[in-house]
C-alpha cells in the first residue's frame, strides 16, 4: 500500500531514467533567500584543535547516565564514559583521548530551548579526526537477520540526530511498533546558511544510503525515499549506483520553505497527514536525518562509536566551513574570535546560544550572526500574511489574538497543536511580532496543562 | 551534580499580556526577517494611492491638490495630537494616518470648503481610529468613517445636484467652482466649452442611471434599443451617459479620486502584485456587483403612463447591451475605489482568503443595491462600512481546514 501511495501520490512524474523523482508541493511557505555560497563547496574538515571537551551525560534530556571513569583517569576515544540510567537515554563515550576533569554544567540544545546538563569535563585531548568513508563492502551487514541488525545497532548506543534527541534504539522500536512501511531520509535542508547534510551527501553519500538501508531493513520499511533540494541535485550522482543497489528512492523536492519540517514531508511524499500535535510514526512514514545514517553505517559495518558529527560553522565567523566537531565541544571555540551573539542550529528554528552551549548530537550548525537590531513590536495588523504563508494552514493571526488574551482552549480548537514551529510567521510579520515563540509557548502551556492537570485537560482557558 | 534537567531558559507561562511586549530583540528563533515592515505596507500603499489622487487632479484642478494636502496634513496632527493625550503607542502609526488622509481626500469631491475636509479627517481619526486604540485595533475603515460623518452633517454641501467637471484648456489649473451647467453635454471631449466658466455642471452618471429603478416616473424607455412602435418620448438610458471612454479615463464628475477607473486598476494591481491586497476580495467584490446589478429589475416607461419592470436587465436587450449597462453601473460610481483600495484595508477585513471572498461578495452586492435603489449618497462606502462591522464574525465562522484534520473537523465533534 504504501509503495503505491509514494508512488501515485505526485504531482509531477518524469522518467525513471531521471536522477532525481520530483513530487508536488504543499499550500503555503514561503521562498527564503538561500545564502549557503559561503560554505556550500567547503569540504569537511576536522575540528581546530581544542583545549577541553564537556560531554553531557544526558544528550537526551532524561536522567543523567552514570559514570563509570573517575576524575584525573586517561581514556580513549570511543571508551564508556558513563553508562546510561535507564532506556530513554543513551551511554556517553569519549569523543577523544584525553584526562576526565571534574563534574560540570553544560547548556545542551533540547528541543526548543537550552537545557543544563550534568557534563564530564575533558582536557589533555588528541587532535581531533577527520570524518573518513567505510569502505565499499557490503557484505558485512547484507547476513545479518532483521533481529541481529536490530541487536547490532542497539549494541551501538546511538543518538537520532535532529529535533529532539532520542535513543536510536527506542525511535527503530516505536516506528516497528507503528508499522512504519516508509522511511524517508529528510536531507531537505531547506534553512539558509546551513550546509552539513549536504556536505554530509556529497563526500560520504554512500555511507548515508547505507545506513539508511541498514535502518529501513531494521524497522521493516518497504519503502526508502531519500529526499533532497532539488537545486543540489547535479552534486548526488555518485549516490546513484548505492542507491539503486539498496532500492532507494531519490526524490528532489522544491526548496520552498518548510518543506524540510518533518509532516510536510510525509505530506508531499504520502499524502498522509499528520494529526495535530502527533509524529509521523502515527501516520506510517519515519523520517530520519543524514547524520544518524551516517552514524548507523559507521557503527555496523566500521564499528565506530558516534563521538561526532558535521557541523556547519556559519556566519561571520573567522573561518566559515563545515567541520566534524566531536559532541562536548563549546559552540564558542568553533567561532573562535567571534564575541557577539551566537545562533545554535539554522536561522529559522535555531536557538540563541547562552552560556556554555555545547555541540550536541542534534547540532547541525553553528552561526556566527551580528546583534538583530532591538524592535519593539508593533499592534498586529491583520495583514494576514502568517495565514497565508502558515504551511499547517493556522490562522495564526487569531491565535496570536488568543495568545494576548490567554484563551488556550480556544486556541488549541484553532489547531495550533499542529503548528510544525517552522517560524515563517515572524519572519513574516511586518509588524514584528514573536509569532513562531507566542504559538509554541501556547503549544507547551496545553501540553503542560494535558500533563499536569489531566482534569483540566480540554477545558482551561 | 544535580537532578532532573531543569530549563535554563526562562519558558514563562502563556500569560499574554505580560509578555505581548517582549520582541525580536534577543533570542528566538527565526533570526532573519523579511525586509518589509508595516510602515512600508503603509507607505506603498499612499504611493499607489496617489495615482487616483493625479487623475483628481487633473480633472478638478488645484482644489483637489487642497483638499488632499489639508485631509493629509490634519489627519498626521489629530494623530499626533491623539498620541500626545493618549500616550497609546498604537496611535504612532504616523504613516497609517497620512494614508487614512489621502483615501479620505480620494472620496470627497474636490469643491467641498476647507472646514469639511477638517472635520471628516479630525472624525475618521478621532472616532474612526484613536476611540478604538490606534492602528491594528479598529473595526471601521477609518477613512470612511470620517467621509460618513461628513456626508451626515454637510449632506447639501456633499450631494449637490450637478457636480463639477473642469473642461479642456483648464485642466489642472482651473477653478471647479466657476462651473456652468453643460447643455447637450455628450461626452467630455466633445463638448461646448462652458464659456467663460473652467468646468461643466454636470449630473453624477450614477444619478442619472439611478432613473432606470424610479417605478413612480421612469425616465427611459430602454436600456439602449427602443422597441418598436414606442413613442419616442421617453430616451434609451445609456443614450444619455456620457461615452465609456470618459468613465474610464476619469473625465466625469465624482470624488477626487473615484473617477478614473484606469488608474485604480493599475494602483490595485499594484497592490495586489505585492501581495498587499488579496485578489479574491476585489474580484469578489466586483464579481458580486455586477451579478446584482445584471439580476436587480430596472423599470421602463411603456405608453400610458404604465411600466415595465424587466429582471436581468443585462440579458433584457442581448448580451451586448447587457454587458455595457453592467459596465456602465460599475464605472459610474465609486464601487471601483471601494474594492481596491477602502475594503481592503488590511485591518478592517477578514484574514483568510475566502473570508475576504464572503466580506467582499456581501459589500459588492449591498453597495450595488444601495446604488440602484438610491439608498444612499455614498453607496459603495456604506456598504464597506456595514460589512466591517461583520468582519469579526466572518473571521470566527471562515476557518481553513488545519493540517492534519479531517475536512469539517468541527461538526464532527472531535478533539484535535
Amino acid at each position: 500500500m504504501a509503495y503505491f501511495c509514494i508512488h501515485f501520490a505526485h504531482a509531477f512524474v518524469y522518467d525513471g531514467a531521471m536522477l532525481f523523482r520530483r513530487y508536488g508541493t504543499f499550500t503555503g511557505g514561503i521562498d527564503l533567500p538561500d545564502e549557503k555560497q559561503a560554505t556550500l563547496d567547503k569540504p569537511i574538515r576536522a575540528c581546530p584543535p581544542l583545549q577541553r571537551l564537556r560531554v553531557s551525560l544526558a544528550p537526551c534530556g532524561g536522567r543523567p547516565a552514570e559514570m563509570v571513569v573517575q576524575a584525573g583517569q586517561l581514556v580513549r576515544a570511543g571508551d564508556l564514559l558513563a553508562r546510561a540510567a535507564d532506556s530513554g537515554g543513551v551511554d556517553v563515550r569519549a569523543p577523544l583521548d584525553g584526562r576526565v576533569g571534574p563534574m560540570v554544567s553544560v547548556n545542551l540544545a533540547g528541543h526548543g530551548e537550552f537545557v543544563s546538563t550534568p557534563a564530564l569535563e575533558l582536557t589533555e585531548l588528541s587532535e581531533p579526526p577527520n570524518l573518513t568513508g567505510v569502505p565499499a563492502r557490503d557484505e558485512g551487514w547484507n547476513d545479518l537477520s532483521i533481529h541481529e541488525l536490530g541487536v547490532r545497532i542497539a549494541e551501538g548506543g546511538l543518538a537520532t540526530c535532529r529535533g529532539r534527541v532520542r535513543p536510536l534504539w527506542a525511535w527503530i522500536q516505536q516506528a516497528r511498533s507503528q508499522r512504519c512501511r516508509t522511511l524517508i531520509a529528510n536531507v531537505m535542508e531547506n534553512q539558509p546558511m546551513v550546509t552539513a547534510d549536504h556536505r554530509l551527501l556529497v563526500e560520504h553519500g554512500d555511507d548515508v544510503v547505507r545506513g539508511l538501508a541498514m535502518l529501513g531493513r531494521a524497522i521493516e520499511a518497504r519503502e526508502l525515499v531519500l529526499a533532497v533540494d532539488h537545486r543540489r541535485t547535479a552534486q548526488y550522482r555518485r549516490l546513484l549506483a548505492t542507491s539503486r543497489l539498496h532500492k532507494v528512492s531519490r526524490i528532489a523536492l522544491s526548496h520552498k520553505y518548510p518543506t524540510g519540517a518533518d509532516v510536510i514531508l510525509v505530506k508531499i511524499l504520502t499524502r498522509r497527514e499528520t494529526p495535530p500535535g502527533r509524529s509521523t510514526l502515527d501516520v506510517g512514514a519515519a523520517v530520519i536525518d543524514a547524520a544518524t545514517c551516517l552514524a548507523v553505517c559507521h557503527w555496523v559495518l566500521a564499528g565506530r562509536r558516534q563521538v561526532g558529527r558535521v557541523v556547519t560553522v556559519g556566519g561571520s565567523a573567522g573561518q566559515p566551513g563545515n567541520y566534524y566537531v566531536p559532541f562536548g565541544a563549546a559552540c564558542r571555540d568553533l567561532v573562535a574570535p567571534w564575541k557577539q551573539a551566537l545562533v545554535h542550529g539554522g536561522p529559522m528554528t535555531g536557538l540563541w546560544c547562552e552560556g556554555e552551549a555545547v555541540a550536541a548530537p542534534s547540532t547541525d550548525a553553528v552561526l556566527a550572526l551580528t546583534e538583530p537590531a532591538p524592535v519593539v513590536p508593533r499592534p498586529c495588523i491583520r495583514c494576514g500574511w502568517c495565514t497565508d504563508h502558515c504551511p499547517a494552514r493556522l490562522n495564526v493571526a487569531m491565535l496570536n489574538d488568543e495568545y494576548e488574551l490567554n484563551l488556550l482552549d480556544s486556541s488549541r480548537r484553532a489547531g495550533v497543536m499542529a503548528c510544525v514551529e517552522c517560524g515563517t510567521c515572524s519572519y513574516i510579520c511586518p509588524a514584528w511580532l514573536p509569532l513562531a515563540r507566542r504559538m509554541r509557548q501556547l503549544k507547551w502551556a496545553i501540553r503542560l496543562t494535558d500533563a499536569r492537570m489531566p482534569l483540566l485537560a480540554g477545558t482551561a482557558t | 551534580m544535580t537532578g532532573l534537567p531543569q530549563p535554563t531558559s526562562a519558558s514563562p507561562p502563556a500569560s499574554g499580556s505580560s509578555l505581548a511586549c517582549n520582541g525580536l530583540a534577543r533570542g528566538h528563533a527565526p533570526f532573519l526577517r523579511a525586509p518589509e515592515g508595516v510602515n512600508t505596507v503603509y507607505l506603498v500603499t499612499f504611493a499607489a494611492a496617489c495615482a487616483p489622487l493625479a487623475a483628481g487632479v487633473a480633472f478638478f484642478g488645484w482644489r483637489a491638490l487642497v483638499v488632499a494636502a489639508l485631509c493629509v496634513a490634519t489627519c498626521g496632527i489629530a494623530e499626533a495630537l491623539c498620541y500626545a493625550f493618549t500616550r497609546v503607542p498604537a496611535l504612532l502609526g504616523r504613516s497609517h494616518a497620512l494614508l487614512t488622509g489621502l483615501l479620505l481626500a480620494l472620496t470627497l469631491p474636490a469643491f467641498v470648503p476647507w472646514y469639511v475636509s477638517v472635520t471628516a479627517s479630525v472624525f475618521a481619526i478621532v472616532v474612526g481610529k484613536a476611540v478604538f486604540g490606534g492602528v491594528g485595533h479598529f473595526l471601521w475603515q477609518p477613512a470612511l468613517v470620517g467621509r460618513l460623518a461628513v456626508a451626515v452633517l454637510f449632506p447639501m454641501t456633499l450631494n449637490p445636484s450637478a457636480w463639477p467637471l473642469l473642461a479642456q484648456g483648464h485642466l489642472v489649473v482651473g477653478d471647479v467652482e466657476q462651473a456652468r451647467p453643460a447643455e447637450n453635454y455628450r461626452g467630455w471631449r466633445r463638448a461646448e466649452p462652458p464659456g467663460n466658466a473652467h468646468a461643466f455642471a454636470l449630473p453624477k452618471p450614477a444619478d442619472t442611471l439611478a432613473g432606470l429603478t424610479n417605478k413612480d416616473d421612469p425616465p427611459f424607455s430602454a436600456l439602449l434599443f427602443i422597441p418598436e412602435g414606442l413613442p419616442q418620448a421617453k430616451p434609451a438610458a445609456l443614450m444619455k451617459m456620457a461615452p465609456v471612454n470618459d468613465l474610464l479615463y476619469g473625465a466625469r464628475p465624482g470624488g477626487i479620486g473615484e473617477t478614473s477607473a484606469i488608474l485604480i486598476l493599475i494602483a490595485g494591481l499594484y497592490l495586489i502584485y505585492r501581495n498587499y491586497v488579496k485578489w479574491q476580495l476585489p474580484l469578489a467584490f466586483l464579481a458580486a456587483a455586477a451579478f446584482v446589478v445584471a439580476a436587480l429589475p430596472v423599470a421602463l416607461a411603456r405608453p400610458g403612463d404604465t411600466c415595465l419592470t424587466v429582471w436581468w436587465p443585462a440579458a433584457h436587450e442581448g448580451p451586448d447591451v447587457g454587458f455595457i449597462y453592467v459596465c456602465y453601473q460599475l464605472l459610474s460610481s465609486e464601487v471601483l475605489l471601494a474594492a481596491f483600495f477602502l475594503a481592503p484595508e488590511m485591518t478592517t477585513r477578514p484574514v483568510t482568503a475566502g473570508g475576504q471572498i464572503i466580506f467582499g461578495a456581501a459589500a459588492g452586492g449591498l453597495a450595488m443595491i444601495l446604488q440602484l435603489y438610491r439608498l444612499s449618497p455614498i453607496p459603495a462606502y456604506v456598504a464597506v462600512l456595514a460589512l466591517n462591522t461583520f468582519v469579526p464574525t466572518i473571521d470566527s465562522l471562515w476557518r481553513p481546514r488545519v493540517f492534519g484534520r479531517p475536512l469539517l473537523w468541527r461538526l464532527r465533534r472531535k478533539q484535535d
